[in-house]
């Protein structure tokens, strides 16, 4: 199948990419929070994504609220989500070897994914509230993917302002570099665990509800970001925040490409190797250095 | 052969992100001599050890054993050139054996025995704990365990990270003369320690570190009177 | 006491070989299916159970076996059995092509790696239509008799006990546990980590090949969605986890239980009993992260032989 690839496609792919790369970013942060809070890989960041779509899509569906809106609850109700879970489970590994928090994420999101099979059914739903596109030049551009693309960037800043200059956000940012060294300064890291894990969890939820504007709701949709947020974390380095978010770009850039160059089901493929690639560049993974 | 150097560093340095933890540094170890590192919290001791032993890569620098480079080398292959390490917080493998933490030691040329597992059991005096599991052993007797476990690689360098943390007097003393009898039998041992008593005890050349660099280094006695050594560990 | 003990295997074999003439066929099928889950739940015994390497994709290796199988079946027009046997030639391949790069990883970047692993294998599997049939699958021509494949799957379930059984009292299976233990001690003691988890991974990808090739000459039918499902791999855990990680026979422990709790649940509700499996998972890791048997051996200080 040879299609002529234009430039204006390839600038269409780039400024698609680019656009939902933000909102991975977003998502990638919340990951990239808790690994270096609590050393925790929270495979249920995914599901947590998920509730948040949920919540927009009701809210939406029974209540008709604008689900930009709607992130007013999700985030909340999400971020509330997040510290119980750390509350009740996870905080109970924090200090067991890595493997046992992994296996813990995924049995609760396995646990949570059939809870919201079971309750809602595994349809695909949407949101149908924002279509269509405006032209920019020879570009369309999606209207539901630059709205949402400004609102994870407002969100996403308004997290970096969070952790840099308010008490907690700066207290979260100690726990993350030194967690004895935090504990020694009178910083109750317990209660950061939580409020890292809610904070994380809120902006997965968002997350979701950004998606769901553009995709698809359905409980198995958490399922890539894992991955995707992982790559992110791996390609911006731990606690290099700035860095993540340029890995959540770029990864949205490349995925369009390759949808367009290849196949739409390569996209897959290709994060994947970018991945393994990373990973062999960097062999020592994310933190450089030390394990 | 004595006045041959077993272990060189060569001016090498190591940084994590933003920190320098070793600033070009090096090292020269006697062959058949007990050395120590000493110096202040953060200095780079560990981290040193780490580096030699590959745990860690340098960022710059060279380090030589017996003569070979092996700053690149995988650690599972400077150990099994002859270099044994004990770690700082015990590393026993828990849900193992006393005698299958010794046994699961792997060289080029030869299979862990039994017996050799045995002997070295006997020489720390855990021989009637063998079955029972590394996790439920004493933090005395883990120490005891890691101990036997670097030797049964038969190093010709040891490396101790902290042999004497948390030990009481008797293991203390008994432990003291076990280190004594491998420099008897030839082996090299540089030790990282606290304890200025066991280190005035032991060794026979002392290198201060401070800050990731090395401050000093000489016989005991001369490093003791150096002033700058007095400021790091209580100046400032 | 050597003896009591093969007596006792010999006589649950000779049992398991001649039920078939004397039993209903739903028994037989059941048999068959827990057969099934003891070779995998050994199989991820062998790399997750013993190194701690955690293989979130494992699937990936099942399903791999299937394809290679069922292309060979209907493309090439092999019989079942050496076409299964194929598959744990490709599912290695598999193994070897991700694990080379990606054991060198600690253990939880590897764990992600493989999370990825089962999409990337099924999206590459749907694309590759010409070959695999795409979405719509591969079609085997109906069986006869099931019972060939009952003796084979048993056959691989014994094969998979066995290899644990040698790797786990060798001194191989020691090294590995020690990696489990602590990899950086490991490597302290001259053991060359990256190479004994690549021959885990191996072999631990090998064994669910075969048994993916069974599948598809069971099911007759096989297409990516239902051949690549996360279930599967979280049962694989869910088993090995309940039953005794790093035990020889906590995987056919934990694979006969929860086979047995799975066909319960089935006809009563018929999606929970995978939130009761992630349940479960939580309850294990929380409360007895060594399972059932790894509890029995801490408590009465059983040797590794269980």
């Amino acid at each position: 199948m040879t299609i002529q690839i234009t430039g204006t496609m390839l600038l269409q792919g780039i400024v698609s990419g680019l656009l939902s790369g933000g909102v991975y970013a977003m998502i990638a942060l919340g990951m990239a929070l808790i690994f270096g809070v609590m050393r925790v890989i929270n495979v249920a960041h995914g599901t947590l994504l998920m509730l948040g779509g949920f919540t927009t899509y009701w809210l939406f569906a029974l209540y008709g609220l604008n689900p930009f809106f709607s992130l007013l609850i999700s985030f909340p109700l999400l971020f509330l989500v997040g510290l119980l879970l750390q509350r009740f489970f996870v905080s109970r590994v924090v200090g067991a070897p890595e493997l046992s928090s992994l296996i813990l994420t995924f049995g609760l999101s396995i646990f949570i994914t059939n809870m919201a099979v079971m309750s809602w059914t595994s349809d695909y739903r949407s949101v149908e509230f924002l279509t269509g596109s405006f032209l920019l030049g020879p570009i369309a551009i999606s209207k539901p993917r630059l709205v949402t693309f400004g609102f994870a960037l407002l969100i996403t800043v308004a997290a970096f302002l969070f952790l840099n200059n308010t008490k907690i956000g700066k207290a979260i940012r100690a726990t993350s570099q030194h967690r004895e060294l935090a504990q020694v300064c009178g910083i109750n890291v317990r209660r950061i665990d939580m409020i890292t894990f809610g904070l994380a969890s809120g902006l997965a939820g968002a997350g979701g509800s950004l998606i769901s504007i553009m995709f698809s709701v359905f409980p198995e949709m958490g399922r890539g970001y894992v991955f995707k947020s992982f790559l992110v974390i791996v390609f911006g380095g731990a606690g290099n925040y700035p860095g993540a978010f340029l890995g959540g770009l770029i990864l949205g850039i490349v995925e369009a490409l390759t949808s367009l160059l290849l196949s739409a089901q390569l996209s897959e493929v290709t994060a994947y190797v970018l991945l393994v690639v990373l990973l062999l560049l960097r062999p020592t993974g994310l933190l450089g250095g030390r394990t | 052969m004595p006045g041959d150097f077993i272990l060189e560093v060569h001016g090498v340095s190591k940084r994590f992100g933003g920190v320098t933890a070793v600033q070009r540094c090096s090292v020269a170890l006697e062959t058949g001599k007990i050395s120590a590192l000493v110096g202040p919290n953060g200095s780079g001791k560990t981290t040193l050890f780490n580096l030699i032993t590959g745990v860690e890569r340098i960022d710059e620098g060279e380090i030589f054993f017996k003569r070979e480079r092996i700053d690149h080398l995988p650690p599972h292959k400077i150990a099994r050139r002859g270099v044994g390490r004990t770690f700082q917080l015990i590393r026993v493998f828990a849900e193992l054996t006393a005698l299958e933490n010794l046994l699961v030691v792997t060289r080029q040329d030869w299979e862990p025995s039994y017996r050799r597992a045995s002997e070295l059991l006997t020489f720390v005096k855990l021989d009637r704990l063998r079955g029972e599991f590394a996790g439920n052993l004493s933090y005395g007797q883990q120490r005891l365990l890691e101990f036997a476990r670097v030797l049964m690689i038969d190093p010709d360098l040891i490396l101790l990270d902290e042999p004497a943390a948390g030990i009481n007097r008797s293991l203390l003393n008994d432990l003291l003369s076990a280190i004594r009898d491998l420099r008897a039998s030839g082996k090299t041992v540089l030790i990282v320690e606290h304890d200025m008593k066991v280190v005035m005890d032991l060794a026979e050349k002392i290198f201060v570190l401070d800050h990731g660099e090395k401050l000093t280094e000489g016989t005991p006695e001369i490093v003791l009177k150096d002033e700058r050594v007095m400021e790091a560990y209580f100046g400032r | 006491m050597r003896w009591l003990a093969l007596l006792i295997a010999f006589i649950i074999l000779a049992g398991l070989g001649t039920m078939p003439l004397y039993t209903s066929n739903y028994i037989i099928t059941f048999t068959l299916q827990i057969f099934m889950w003891i070779a995998l739940a050994e199989s991820w015994n062998l790399i997750s159970g013993l190194t701690g390497y955690v293989s979130f994709g494992h699937v990936a290796f099942f399903g791999t076996g299937a394809y290679t199988a069922a292309i060979l079946i209907t493309k090439v027009g092999w019989h079942w059995l050496p076409a299964s046997l194929m598959g744990s030639v490709t599912a290695a391949s598999l193994a070897l092509l991700i694990g080379y790069p990606c054991l060198r990883l600690k253990g939880p970047y590897f764990a992600i790696s493989m999370l990825g692993l089962n999409e990337v294998v099924r999206a590459l599997v749907s694309y590759f239509d010409s070959l695999t049939g795409g979405g719509s699958g591969i079609t085997l021509s109906p069986m006869n008799s099931i019972l060939p494949l009952y003796y084979a799957m048993g056959g691989i379930a014994l094969a998979g006990l066995v290899i644990t059984y040698w790797t786990i009292t060798s001194r191989f299976g020691l090294r590995l546990l020690s990696i489990r233990e602590n990899e950086v001690a490991a490597e302290a003691m001259g053991i060359p980590t990256a190479a004994l988890k690549l021959y885990a991974f191996l072999i631990s990808a090998a064994l669910p090949g075969i048994v993916g090739g069974f599948y598809a000459r069971y099911v007759s039918h096989i297409e990516p969605l239902g051949t690549f499902p996360l279930i599967t791999t979280v049962t694989m855990i869910v088993m090995c986890l309940f039953g005794g990680r790093g035990t020889i026979f906590g995987p056919v422990l934990g694979a006969t239980l929860l086979s047995l709790f799975q066909e319960w649940a089935w006809a009563r509700f018929l999606y929970i009993h995978e939130a009761i499996f992630g349940a479960i998972i939580v309850f294990v890791i929380l409360l007895m992260p060594r399972g059932i048997l790894g509890v029995l051996q801490q408590r009465y200080r059983l040797p590794r032989i269980v």
